[in-house]
């Protein structure tokens, strides 16, 4: 970790401007202010101290932008955007608190007790299908659309066919040697997603790892860092690492949501932790390491919207297409600027709505087009935007995280028997 | 006089949301695609149709307020900066395709539209716009337009001039004009011609009628590398030479292969060559095609290619060209700051002027990195330095001068594509004399008599008629480019462009 605590990755921009038209906020607005090349000028006088961190339009431009990285794999100067607006975050927040909202939200959601009631309260309500029936536009309707979305879903839900196979073909794994990894919950996840990490387990065993739990691990730190609450997230990352060192400490960590995923990749910058940060795996990545095993056909048509943080901070383009390939039949349409941000970008959607929803808009035009039965995204925080957004917009498609629909399919071809 | 008044009334056109006046915002707009030019706009306006546009410029003509417009900013002679006088007039939310006819291969387009978006717009009917500027993931039409943008492809294609059918522009009083015909059809002096290439001195282009080609069916792309930049130079002269018109003829030198390779844009160019030339061949048939090919590839290695290789599909001849596009953001990884330079030499002259540059990179201990349109004889060096450092800045400022001046003394003119800006104003009395500059102002004076559009750049103003130095010697050399002084009734028809 440099002395200038992330703004150096910012040194490289040459202002070319190749990432003008790669960032959300810039094509929903025109605004060099809210594109990436301006947050960097923005950002250089920071740190030089010619604008001050409470300049109420460095503070707006800075806010909106959505961390999202889509600026980073398309610049050909090797620009660190996301460790550079993560410094000028920290360096806001020393001179503001973070707004009430975020507070709020981080509390309910990621500290321990407090999280597991707002949790256990939020799945009642989920449970009485009410917030599915009031989603919607508005601010209130569009969270109630977001809870909604964390339901889990069945195939025949959505008038999607999967033969079951003969329950003979079914064997729950054909390797011998199973390859421990440890998974990691999180708090968003866990609280609503459980059934995805229900899927990811099932999924992987059939693909010959074996998934261990690890007590003791925390929220991975990424809303909080990115509310500019460094020391927040510095603190959640030595307990998680301190979590899964623990023995020989080499197994993989396997993550299904990008954001954290990224975050934990992130923690050799953010408190030294590289031997950590390289033992981290989006589940798509084991998957694909191993085929992965091939399931019973799903007759469905999905798009799949690849999450920010997977595509743009971890990079990973391909996998979650190799998951989607093992099901037989299930039929792929693409989406024209796949690539962009739905806009959910974790507490943004809730601190920014009304940027949030310029940027979900051109995403949802183009599923209209596309018109699936399903989106696939492995990000909770996507999944709760686009079905809130396919909700709201009356489109009838599920947002669904890819493993599920593995899993379908394996159920399907009766490896779980 | 930009008062709080104005500023209201800007609001009551264009919406409070698209006016900026924070410093911070107005710092974001303060430099181009080289920044090593900073102004900052008193006011910076985003208007959000052609007709707010109209009543922008009037409104500020009404107070003598000065307007610059601006497209996406990635002009290399910052030609898109206003100063605290001056309200900058930005396009990019003027970006819709109003029409591609493909029947008449045409599209109409309002000046925010981005180069690339047109041509996948126009992919579905089998169609595209050619002219391709390396910047064209991001610049706009109108700055192409503004700017004539060139591009690898335009070796054989032509510049923006040559796609360009019609125009409606805003003059700096507020007066609409349309020029040209959606139909090619010329008539009266060829005004969008002259409107193309003037940099935003002449008006702001609202409304574009382009052409559009039909994708060629077959296309080929060679990469062949060399051990001597002086070989590559040669080979260049002798590509061309064997009548063979190629779509594009590029070549890289060693330091910017490097920092591509380094990039995520890495294309597999071989890191230890001295220069990598990048050849396309493309036509009506595969056959002729691959003939050409064939030719091209041993004219080459005659002349001392030390290997060539061909893209073997789609994917790869797109990778080896988005390593070409993306060189100039790459170099960004050398050093932390970057100028480029744009000049365009007699393409046999070009082994020479190689070494030149070579030679006053090391008199001032400089890193000089080439990536530019060799079959136009158009060079790009670039030099990389820490700004940082003391005294370095002059040194480059010193060593960009050797370097035109080395350009114009083989024959050569001091910018082949990105115009003249305020970067070279600097320059325009090496190849320009008085009469010549005084000209060029008395025909800006057409279009803009109160000089009130993008004020200060491209013509020298001191260097005019008072001003007599080196240009008297040009003018006993011969000038290039002499423009005959106009008259100052010059005809702008109003003829229809019908969208
Ligand atoms: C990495 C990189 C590569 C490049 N490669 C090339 C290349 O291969 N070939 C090439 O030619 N250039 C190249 N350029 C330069 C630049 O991209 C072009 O000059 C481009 O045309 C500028 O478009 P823009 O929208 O960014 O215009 P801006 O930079 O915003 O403006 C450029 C000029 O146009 C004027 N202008 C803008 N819009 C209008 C309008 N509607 N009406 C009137 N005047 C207007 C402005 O006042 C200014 O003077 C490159 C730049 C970069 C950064
Ligand atoms: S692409 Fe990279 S170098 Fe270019 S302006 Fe954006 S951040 Fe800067
Ligand atoms: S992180 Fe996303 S929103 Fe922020 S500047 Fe980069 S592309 Fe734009």
């Amino acid at each position: 970790m440099s002395d200038r605590g992330g703004f150096e990755a910012l040194d490289a921009c040459v202002h070319c401007g190749f990432c003008l038209q790669a960032c959300p906020t810039f094509l929903a607005t025109g605004d060099e202010a809210d594109s990436p090349r301006g947050r960097i000028e923005l950002m250089r006088a920071l740190e030089s101290g010619e604008l001050a961190p409470d300049d109420p339009a460095v503070v707006v431009h800075l806010d909106r932008c959505l961390g999202c990285r889509g600026c980073e794999p398309v610049c050909p100067s090797g620009v660190g955007y996301g460790r550079g607006i993560e410094a000028a975050r920290a360096l806001l927040a020393t001179k503001r608190r973070p707004a009430p909202l975020a507070r709020a939200a981080l509390w309910a959601l990621t500290t321990p007790g407090p999280s597991r009631i707002a949790y256990r309260l939020a799945r009642m309500l989920r449970a009485t299908g009410l917030p599915g029936a009031v989603a919607g536009w508005g601010r209130l309707r569009f969270a109630m659309g977001m809870l909604a979305a964390t339901r889990p879903v069945r195939n025949a839900e959505w008038g999607v066919r999967s033969p079951r196979v003969t329950a003979d073909s079914a064997r729950r794994t054909p390797h011998s040697a199973l390859t421990t990894v440890l998974l990691f919950r999180g708090c968003v996840m866990d609280g609503l997603f459980s059934h995805v990490h229900d899927a990811t387990m099932r999924t992987l065993e059939v693909n010959g790892y074996a998934v261990r739990e690890v007590p003791g691990q925390v929220c991975c730190g990424a809303l909080h860092a990115h509310a500019g609450l460094r020391e927040e997230a510095r603190r959640l990352a030595r307990a998680n690492v301190a979590a899964f060192g623990d023995g020989d400490g080499d197994e993989p960590v396997v993550v299904n949501s990008a954001g954290c995923g990224a975050m934990l990749k992130e923690y050799g910058h953010l408190v030294d932790e590289a031997r950590f940060a390289a033992r981290v795996r989006d589940v798509t990545e084991l998957l694909a390491a191993r085929g992965p095993r091939p399931g019973a056909p799903v007759d469905v048509q999905v798009a799949y919207d690849p999450p920010c943080h997977l595509l743009h901070a971890q990079r990973i383009a391909d996998e979650p297409y190799r998951v989607l390939a093992a099901i037989p039949v299930l039929r792929v349409v693409s989406l024209p600027d796949a690539a962009q941000c739905c806009g959910s970008a974790g507490l943004f959607t809730l601190l920014e709505p009304a940027m949030s929803r310029a940027v979900l808009a051109p995403k949802l035009a183009s599923l209209r087009t596309a018109s699936p039965q399903v989106v696939a995204t492995g990000n909770p925080g996507c999944l709760m935007q686009l079905g809130a957004g396919l909700a709201a917009s009356g489109l009838r498609a599920a947002a669904r995280h890819p493993v599920e629909l593995l899993d379908e399919s394996y159920r399907a071809a009766g490896y779980y028997a | 006089m930009i008062t709080a008044g104005l500023v209201e009334a800007l609001a009551g056109i264009v919406g409070a949301r698209h006016v900026r006046t924070a410093p911070a915002e107005r710092v974001t707009y303060a430099r181009d695609g080289l920044p090593t030019h900073r102004r900052v706009p008193a006011v910076v306006v985003l208007p959000g149709s052609r007709e707010e546009v109209i009543a922008v410029v009037r409104l500020l003509a009404a107070h003598g307020v000065p307007v610059v417009p601006r497209g996406a900013g990635t002009g290399l002679s910052g030609g898109a900066l206003a100063d605290g006088s001056a309200v900058l007039l930005v396009l990019t939310r003027l970006n819709r395709i109003l029409g591609v006819d493909p029947k008449n291969r045409i599209a109409l387009v309002e000046p925010g539209v981005v180069n690339a978006r047109l041509s996948v717009a126009a992919a579905p009917h089998g169609l595209y716009y050619a002219p391709d500027p390396s910047s064209q993931t991001a610049c706009t039409l109108g700055g192409n337009v503004a700017e004539n943008a060139g591009g690898p492809h335009c070796l054989k294609y032509g510049v923006t001039a040559q796609h360009v059918l019609a125009l409606e522009v805003v003059l700096g009083d507020g007066r609409v004009v349309e020029l040209g015909s959606p139909g090619g059809e010329p008539w009266g002096p060829d005004l969008v011609g002259l409107f193309v290439g003037s940099e935003g001195n002449f008006g702001i282009a609202t409304r574009i009628a382009v052409r559009l080609l039909p994708l060629p069916r077959a296309v080929r792309t060679l990469l062949a590398d060399f051990t001597s930049l002086r070989t590559a130079g040669e080979a260049v002269s002798a590509v061309i030479a064997s009548g063979i018109v190629p779509a594009a003829l590029e070549m890289m030198d060693q330091s910017c292969v490097r920092a591509v390779e380094d990039s995520v844009y890495a294309a597999g160019y071989p890191r230890d060559a001295a220069a990598v030339l990048l050849v396309e061949l493309d036509g009506g048939s595969e056959a002729a095609v691959t003939a050409d090919a064939e030719t091209i590839q041993s004219v080459l290695r005659e002349h001392g290619a030390r290997s060539t290789r061909t893209a073997a599909d789609a994917r790869e001849r797109e990778r080896l060209w988005q390593g070409r596009k993306k060189a100039f953001g790459a170099m960004g990884r050398l050093s932390r700051d970057l100028v480029v330079q744009d000049a365009v030499v007699p393409r046999s002259t070009l082994p020479d002027v190689l070494e030149t540059i070579a030679r006053i990179a090391a008199t001032y201990q400089l890193t000089v990195s080439n990536v530019f349109h060799a079959g136009d004889g158009n060079l790009h060096p670039n030099i990389s330095f820490d700004g940082r450092v003391p005294g370095l800045k002059a040194r480059v400022d010193a060593a960009s001068t050797e370097i035109m001046e080395a350009c114009i003394a083989v024959g050569g003119t001091i910018t082949g594509e990105h115009g003249v800006g305020l970067d070279k104003l600097r320059y325009m009395p090496l190849i320009f004399d008085a009469e010549s500059l005084t000209a060029m102002r008395a025909v800006r004076r057409v279009w803009d008599p109160e000089e009130r559009v993008n004020p200060g750049k491209v013509v020298p103003v001191h260097a005019c008629r008072e001003w007599s130095g080196i240009g008297t010697r040009n003018a006993e050399r011969g000038t290039r480019n002499p423009i005959a002084p106009s008259s100052s009734t010059f005809p702008i028809p109003t003829s229809a462009l019908a969208p």
